[in-house]
């Protein structure tokens, strides 16, 4: 497959944060069983550790590929890369958007019903505001990633 | 997905340019190797600014190397 420089920066990309979070995310769902106290201190634990994981991941793997392809990583993005960022930050904000306003709506709600709160956390996921906002905005990253992919791939 | 309505003569005319790579023409242009196989291609359409050049280094004017073939 003959791919650009951007595109296999952004296969690394894609392929980093659906591993690192989504291992995260797995983990999360894990500490359902255990209590408040314990599960929010793992999360604090789990959450740095995902990130330093995906800064490290990004900066040594992005880093090879820009010494093995020099030439390219100088020339920076083209048109044609600037094209399909532009359209794939579109498709990605829309997903932040959406994730964003159904975090917005579940903190309304909760306060205008608090009976419902015990309610709303079927899974027991700790600290579940934050984590409905962190899944939208990896989720918008991932079809983001993927958009460009695919217009790589499909060339419009 | 199917090809665009611009047509171009890029590949004849690197051929007559004594086979200049792809690679050579997108460092003249200040494009990849890559943009350049799907402007030949008619996967992508240059902006002006690119379809300018191209034309430029062929030393062509831009309606000999692109055209536009509506449905």
């Amino acid at each position: 497959m003959d791919m650009s420089f951007r595109e296999k920066s952004i296969w690394i990309s894609l392929i980093s944060t659906l591993l690192i979070f989504g291992g995260y995310f797995l983990n999360i769902l894990s500490l359902g069983g255990v209590s408040a106290e314990v599960s929010q201190s793992a999360t604090l634990g789990l959450f740095l550790r995902a990130l330093v994981l995906i800064i490290i991941v990004e900066i040594v793997f992005q880093g090879m590929l820009a010494i093995s392809n020099r030439k390219e990583a100088d020339l920076g993005a083209d048109e044609r890369d600037k094209l399909f960022e532009y359209k794939a930050n579109s498709l990605g904000y829309v997903i932040l958007v959406i994730g964003v306003f159904v975090t917005l709506g579940r903190v309304v709600f909760l306060e205008l019903n608090p009976e419902f709160f015990e309610q709303s956390n079927t899974f027991n996921i700790p600290l579940l505001t934050a984590h409905i906002l962190l899944f939208s905005f990896i989720f918008s990253e991932v079809v983001r990633f993927s958009a460009q992919l695919y217009y790589y791939r499909s060339g419009h | 997905m199917s090809a665009l309505p611009i047509k171009n003569k890029i590949r004849e005319l690197r051929f007559f340019a004594e086979e200049m790579t792809q690679q050579e023409l997108a460092e003249l242009v200040g494009v990849t190797r890559q943009t350049i196989m799907a402007i030949e291609k008619s996967k992508y359409s240059p902006t002006l600014e690119v379809a300018f050049k191209i034309a430029e280094v062929f030393g062509q004017s831009i309606d000999e190397v692109f055209q536009y073939e509506s449905s």
